[in-house]
């Protein structure tokens, strides 16, 4: 069975966040008491949304993270490791099996920039992976990365390096900073020195 | 081959007073639609049941009476239904949180989530896949249900452009995910 008239899966995960207008929410809760296909589709946006909020609450993403999302894993009892290097030096850090998200914090003046890339280097600062057009706001003082947690409580002592880099409206690349973590393996198993 | 009741003539064989393969029909029909109304209000999937019922026995003793009618209008007196008994439900569950603070919070543990049918693995792939702005604002919705002013203070976007990124995005985890669009 299909719906001649489906609802955008987009505008159902809008509706699912409470997202709509008063009128378009009406509209869309009319159709679905109406129709099964659609409620399907809400079923699976619903699935999408629960395996996001896991993937999140896991610490497995390696992306830029806000203070909100932060602040919303301590009061839900997540354990947060932070280490905040000063722009061009390092610092030694670790993770225990009781961390639950990893951070690096990268001070750096945004103010003019336009595009922000994160590059993750390896101990000789070769560029292994770029996070292209990462979310900053101008105002904000540093960003927040997130280091997959299964990655680093599997990893050996090794050092990575993080840099920033700006674009500004010309296109031009310019460093703002360089960060050097300085992992040293604390859990048993493989890897461990 | 049976053929399946349209809703006017389920309200219709359900006010005749000998319609209780329709009233299982119509239990049928409308339940797991009910059910969705209420995890999208109630956010909790035994408050969703309960809401269920309510409506179904609402429902069917108006339908018994005769109160509905325009039986095609079948569909917005059942949303009717559920709208009023989310109220009655919400009401109760202040009336619950009251006497939980007067005899104390652990007498109910809270409802679990029911666990979505999911490849965690796939999704991990594919959310990692998304560009950096699309993963941000995917994440911060659907972890933090932030839906407008505090993704776009973050982003440094108005709360529209939020709106077209997360649209983005979701259509391109789904497809990633091999769900129908």
């Amino acid at each position: 069975m299909s719906c001649p008239n489906p609802i955008d899966a987009a505008d159902l995960a809008d509706y699912w966040l409470g997202a709509l207008a008063g009128r378009e929410e009406e509209a869309v809760e009319e159709h679905l008491l109406g129709c099964d296909p659609c409620g399907a589709r809400l079923r699976d946006t619903i699935a999408l949304a629960e395996g996001v909020r896991k993937l999140a609450r896991g610490g497995s993403l390696r992306m830029v993270v806000s203070d909100a999302f932060l602040k919303r894993a301590a009061e839900e009892g997540l354990r947060v490791r932070e280490y905040a290097p000063p722009p061009g030096g390092s610092v030694q850090c670790t993770v225990t099996a009781e961390d639950d998200i990893l951070i690096g914090r990268l001070a750096a003046n945004l103010n003019a920039a336009r595009r922000v890339d994160l590059c993750i280097c390896d101990d000789r600062g070769i560029e292994q992976l770029r996070l292209a057009d990462i979310p900053f706001h101008s105002a904000a003082e540093s960003v927040a990365f997130q280091q997959p947690i299964t990655d680093a409580k599997a990893a050996p002592s090794e050092t990575l390096i993080a840099r920033l880099v700006a674009f500004d409206d010309s296109g031009r690349e310019r460093l703002l900073g360089e960060y050097t973590f300085n992992h040293t393996r604390t859990l048993p198993g493989p890897g461990a020195r | 081959m049976a053929v399946a009741l349209n809703d006017a003539e389920l309200v219709r064989q359900i006010g005749s007073g000998t319609g209780r393969q329709a009233e299982a029909e119509l239990c049928r029909r409308m339940a797991p639609r009910i059910r969705l109304y209420g995890l999208r209000h109630l956010r909790d999937e035994h408050a969703a049941e309960d809401l269920t019922q309510q409506v179904l026995i609402t429902a069917i003793e108006a339908l018994r009476a005769g109160r509905l009618r325009e039986p095609e209008k079948l569909a917005s007196f059942v949303l009717g239904t559920c709208r009023m008994t989310v109220l009655d439900l919400r009401r109760n569950a202040q009336r619950k949180e009251r006497l939980l603070e007067q005899f104390g919070a652990d007498l109910l543990s809270p409802a679990q989530p029911s666990e979505p049918c999911l490849d965690h693995d796939r999704l991990a792939r594919c959310v990692q896949s998304l560009k950096e702005r699309e993963r941000a604002v995917i994440v911060m919705t659907f972890y933090d249900e932030q839906t407008g002013a505090d993704v776009a203070g973050f982003l440094g976007v108005s709360e529209a452009n939020v709106r077209v990124i997360r649209h983005r995005a979701i259509h391109q985890l789904r497809d990633c995910m091999g769900v129908a669009a």
